[in-house]
């Protein structure tokens, strides 16, 4: 059934990975910081921000630390969480909806993109309509979270200014995964992958941070195998696309380090 | 001018909607006590918040909320529409987030400041109430502040507070405009407060009359259900209190 027994992700499984305004390989996809200012440079971290500790499940002690009774919440990161739990329900009524009006249709089926497209190949509509949907609320949040990063990049905004939805195309064009759909854990994870990969072809052209790019060439080198790191040191003056909210294991997917070149190539192959 | 600019650079429909808005601002009473600067900075964030540093706007805001106390009454909805201007135009959330940790800062060191100020704590807990009162997630309230808010009239509630006339006007001021959204969220607190309430009023000798007539008014203003029947309004406001 779900994989959920043999993946101990937790929701911040990462804890130690810095969502913030830090540097990371792929900052300069992004447009702003994981506490929603608008990226300019490397800039320091917020003073007081605890968004960082705040992420870990309540449980979560250090020796240092008072321990998990008296920790502080901070009201910037309870009242995001708030809107984002309220906003996964809205979500859920307002596809729920969706779903029997697609039962009941009053005229021709229109193919309507977002999360009740009865397009998908994997579920017939019916199985939605028969209420089985995701309804686990951390679930539900987490994949809105995974969502989030990947539409908070600067290839999302140029992708959807320059693919309007009606003129858009199965496979050629990326599909922001229905988080509602009962998936697998790993199944989720990989269709996130691949949409982010997908949304790379819009990445803009890269006009600076070629300093950073070393830096980072040099990180992907000791990750990834050896052809891997000749092309993308072939590739220095455009970046090299990576996922950057996902996990680091670019080792086993060679999506990950294809560059940009070859993504078009891709495309116009798929077609 | 700016309307119009607004008009034709916003691409989604709410552009209307902040058309009003700002033109509301214009006719806050909270607007005049700001200074040109800020009131400059509050129109462009309205019209185009990606344009504007929304940390320093936040910072100038809550300043201005501590040291006036007309101003912090509206403030709170000048903060929503720039709240709701970033989230529609930007879909970020910087201001809300800066303005609640800068509140949250000063909630923290609310002794210290009232002990320092009465004034300046006043105009914290009404600056706490007003956004409360405005800022919504999806129409509900802010979870995060209904303790803090709580916590607040709590402390103006205590005996010592009770003898000081600006903390007991504001103590019946909130609970006047954020009362009844206090209690739906959590009434347990706001009977407790009654509790209070009920005890200063009854057994603190040295209350000025004014105070036990702010009390008694909120008392009764309470059981009605958040509201004054008609004579109770006649007895209290219809009379100039001297």
């Amino acid at each position: 059934m779900s994989a959920h027994q043999k993946y101990k992700y937790e929701n911040d499984y990462k804890p130690d990975e810095n969502r913030n305004k830090g540097a990371s390989r792929w900052s300069h996809c992004r447009k702003r910081g994981a506490d929603g200012s608008l990226r300019k440079s490397h800039s320091v971290e917020e003073p007081g921000k605890c968004s960082q500790s705040s992420r870990r499940p309540e449980s979560f002690t250090t020796p240092e630390s008072e321990g998990p009774v008296s920790r502080v919440k901070n009201w910037g990161d309870e009242v995001e969480a708030e809107e984002m739990r309220s906003n996964v329900r809205r979500d859920m009524h307002r596809y729920r909806r969706r779903i029997l009006e697609a039962d009941f249709p009053q005229r021709e089926r229109k193919i309507s993109s977002g999360s009740s497209d009865s397009r998908d190949s994997r579920d017939s509509k019916e199985s939605p309509a028969k209420g089985d949907i995701e309804t686990d609320e951390t679930t539900l949040i987490r994949r809105q979270k995974q969502i989030n990063y990947g539409k908070n990049t600067l290839a999302y905004d140029r992708y959807i200014k320059e693919v309007p939805k009606h003129v858009r195309q199965p496979g050629v064009h990326p599909k922001t995964p229905n988080k509602f759909k009962k998936y697998s854990r790993r199944s989720w994870d990989q269709q996130i992958k691949l949409w982010r990969v997908k949304l790379h072809a819009w990445d803009p052209p890269a006009e600076e941070g070629s300093d950073l790019q070393q830096i980072e060439e040099i990180d992907l080198g000791e990750i990834m195998d050896f052809e891997l790191d000749v092309e993308c040191s072939s590739n220095t003056e455009s970046h090299c696309p990576t996922s950057s909210g996902g996990s680091l294991s670019l080792a086993e997917d060679s999506f990950t380090g294809t560059p940009k070149k070859m993504m078009k190539i891709e495309d116009a192959e798929m077609s | 001018m700016s309307k119009s600019a607004c008009a034709a650079s916003s691409p989604t429909p709410s552009g209307n909607e902040s058309n009003k808005r700002w033109d509301h601002l214009d006719m806050d009473s909270a607007w005049t006590a700001l200074d040109v600067v800020t009131q400059t900075m509050l129109q462009k964030a309205i019209v185009d918040p990606k344009t504007v540093d929304l940390e320093k706007l936040s910072n100038a805001i809550v300043d201005q909320s501590l040291k006036d106390l007309s101003f912090c009454k509206d403030a709170g909805r000048m903060c929503y529409a720039v709240v709701q201007a970033e989230a529609q135009k930007a879909a970020s959330s910087v201001f809300r987030r800066n303005l609640l940790t800068r509140l949250q800062q000063e909630f923290t060191a609310r002794e210290e400041t009232r002990n320092r100020s009465v004034q300046e704590w006043v105009c914290l807990v009404t600056f706490i109430c007003s956004i409360f009162d405005y800022i919504k997630v999806n129409n509900a309230p802010l979870v995060a502040l209904v303790d803090p808010v709580y916590d607040c009239l709590y402390r103006l509630a205590q005996p010592d507070a009770l003898m000081i006339e600006e903390e007991v006007d504001c103590l019946v001021v909130q609970l006047h405009r954020v009362g009844e959204q206090l209690e739906q969220t959590n009434s347990q607190r706001m009977n407790q407060l009654f509790y209070l309430l009920r005890d200063g009023f009854l057994l603190q000798e040295d209350l000025s009359s004014m105070t036990r007539l702010l009390l008694l008014e909120i008392l009764e203003f309470r059981a009605s259900g958040w509201t004054l029947t008609d004579t109770a309004h006649k007895y209290y406001y219809s009379e100039v209190a001297d």
